[in-house]
């Protein structure tokens, strides 16, 4: 289900710096769009409707978000005045073939990402080599969450330190570990690297970034917790409570299909 | 409420009402002896204002503070550490001397890094059965991880602070293994057989052009050599069988009432390489139903050929199988034994096998 907003005429400004002589992408309406599906024949439709599919599907291989004005730019081009209804069958697509949630993660600049509408099972076999920097992102997710939500990068730094991952040392497996994780991590919105205003010097802030909140159940997260404290996940009455509440803010609200 | 020192000291910033520090002295009142300025009567007080010696040793202890606090964060964090207490009473007491905007600043400064603190350690009372203390998840994360966990330290160095041991080489996979579990991650997209290449094919062809040549004359050779050598292999088989087969019904016919020994039969004892062609040879016989193998009153093997009548009523299901084997060393014993000196089964005179 896309998460949409349909701002009847309301012009939208493009952000980043290389929109610049791109007519700014407006929304358009219902009726419009109405129009312009009528002037295109089913196959056309299916056609554009593939190939925003397919670079979806390439642009998630690196987990970067994709930005609506470059969808348009690139792909949609002269088909832009049915976007909604060619966003609404890509949304369609991905949840019956491919088992995908295509989410808005940012309403204001229009960014999506895709995630995965089915849940791991327990005893499954494990379909592909791990990769080992879900290793790092999911303890350095786990902290942030069992501590409530925020934590000061020191922390952040010193556990991985005790895990033998030195953000001053080039690592064996990750190597620039700084980078990947106050960048990569971020670009691909699993983490949130925010400056803490009036430290000197400098310092900052982890928190989950909205990629993390779609994709990662803290539920899970408080089991492995369990398992490897050795407790009861429950004991952990705060993270508990938060594990177990469903908010609006972090499951994307659903559409009806048509 | 402290009373600033008169004559154009700068007065001290530091206001009553701040928690857990403990106000109370008036300097004009009091003698104290103890100072951290040291033991300066009352009436030299303006000059240890002005001091700058003292000055510095004042701020730099308050530098002092600030550094330990800071370093010592997060050890100051556990609710057992009670270093941030002692802090306090420190500062407390370099408070006495602080004369110069410059300490107080300073002094603000680890007030506000305590306070900070302190509300950490607070916050971390309150929830005390949701504390989450990251040493202990990297500990038992390290376990997760396959840490070999030494019993004494090595000279292998020094890793991060934390327990010496060797990780072995999979150990973030693991851990990535199990976390993969709690994201509802997108699989990766790729092709299934590659991007296609854009190399130009020639090349190859041309060298299996280059090969074809020389194989199909090697071909035309082949076929003839390989003829001649079955045919004289599975005829020299079959030959041997047959010439065997007569020996045997030979043998019998002399005296069909005694029974032929089977090893007397196949051993030759001038060649251990003939004794096993024999058996093999005559194993043929025994495959195909014209000689049976039974066992005398002494449980001694011995053979007999099939009459022609009974070939084909032996019938499959009479049939038995056995591995016969032969070593060196039974051989000789064998012939001990049986007290064999000539073979049964006369190597055929036109033999260019070797022996």
């Amino acid at each position: 289900m896309v998460v949409m907003l349909f701002d009847e005429g309301r012009s939208e400004t493009l952000m980043g710096e290389e929109e610049d002589d791109d007519i700014p992408f407006t929304q358009p309406s219902t009726s419009q769009v109405q129009k312009g599906l009528e002037k295109l024949t089913p196959a056309q439709v299916d056609q554009k409707t593939a190939e925003v599919v397919q670079y979806f599907l390439m642009k998630d291989q690196k987990k970067i978000p994709v930005r609506r004005a470059d969808l348009v730019k690139h792909v949609v081009k002269e088909y832009r005045n049915i976007y909604p209804e060619i966003m609404k069958r890509t949304a369609r697509t991905f949840e019956q073939v491919f088992g995908l949630k295509l989410v808005e993660i940012d309403f204001k600049n229009h960014v999506y990402i895709l995630i995965n509408k089915l849940e791991t099972l327990e005893g499954a076999p494990v379909r592909s080599p791990s990769n080992p920097k879900m290793g790092l992102l999911f303890v350095i997710l786990s902290v942030i969450f069992m501590k409530g939500g925020a934590v000061k990068e020191t922390l952040v730094w010193n556990t991985l330190k005790k895990l033998r991952v030195d953000p001053g040392e080039k690592h064996e497996e990750f190597g620039d570990v700084k980078r990947l994780v106050t960048d990569e991590f971020v670009r691909q919105r699993y983490l949130e690297y925010v400056r803490i205003p009036h430290t000197e010097p400098l310092e900052h802030e982890f928190r989950w970034g909205q990629r993390a909140e779609l994709e990662v159940s803290k539920i899970k997260i408080l089991e492995f917790m369990g398992e490897l404290h050795d407790r009861d996940p429950q004991s952990w009455s705060q993270q508990y409570k938060e594990a177990t509440t469903p908010s609006s803010s972090s499951q994307p609200s659903t559409s009806s299909q048509r | 409420m402290r009373r600033a020192r008169g004559d154009g000291a700068e007065e001290s910033p530091r206001q009553n009402g701040t928690a857990g520090r403990r106000r109370g002295e008036q300097r004009a009142d009091s003698g104290d002896g103890d100072d951290a300025g040291g033991g300066l009567g009352p009436a030299d007080m303006p000059e240890e204002d002005n001091d700058p010696g003292l000055r510095r040793e004042i701020r730099s202890k308050y530098r002092d503070l600030i550094n330990s606090v800071q370093q010592n964060r997060e050890d100051m964090l556990s609710p057992s550490n009670n270093k941030l207490h002692e802090v306090l009473e420190e500062a407390n007491k370099l408070f006495r001397d602080v004369r110069q905007a410059r300490e107080a600043a300073l002094d603000a400064q680890l007030l506000v890094v305590a306070t900070d603190l302190g509300k950490e350690k607070a916050s971390q009372l309150f929830v005390e059965g949701n504390a989450f203390d990251p040493s202990a998840f990297a500990e038992h994360l390290l376990s997760f991880m396959g840490l070999n966990r030494l019993e004494e330290g090595d000279e292998e160095q020094q890793h991060g602070g934390g327990v010496d041991g060797y990780l072995p080489q999979d150990a973030w996979h693991r851990v990535a293994e199990r976390a993969e579990r709690c994201f509802r991650t997108a699989p990766c997209f790729h092709y299934m057989m590659g991007s296609f290449h854009a190399e130009p094919p020639p090349p190859k062809q041309r060298i299996e052009r280059q090969r074809k040549a020389p194989s199909k004359e090697v071909k035309r050779i082949m076929p003839t050599q390989l003829k001649k050598m079955e045919e004289s292999q599975q005829e020299a088989t079959e030959k041997e069988v047959e010439r065997i087969l007569g020996y045997l019904r030979g043998y019998y016919a002399d005296e069909p009432t005694s029974p032929i020994s089977y090893y007397e039969f196949v051993i030759d004892p001038k060649s251990f390489s003939r004794t096993v062609e024999n058996i093999f040879h005559t194993s043929f016989l025994i495959r195909d139903g014209l000689a049976r193998m039974y066992l005398d009153e002494s449980k001694l093997p011995c053979i007999a050929p099939v009459e022609e009548g009974e070939v084909e009523n032996g019938g499959l299901s009479s049939r038995k199988q056995c591995i016969i084997s032969i070593s060196l060393r039974s051989w000789r014993e064998l012939i001990d034994a049986l007290d064999i000196s000539e073979p049964l089964i006369h190597p055929p005179t036109s033999q260019s096998v070797s022996q």
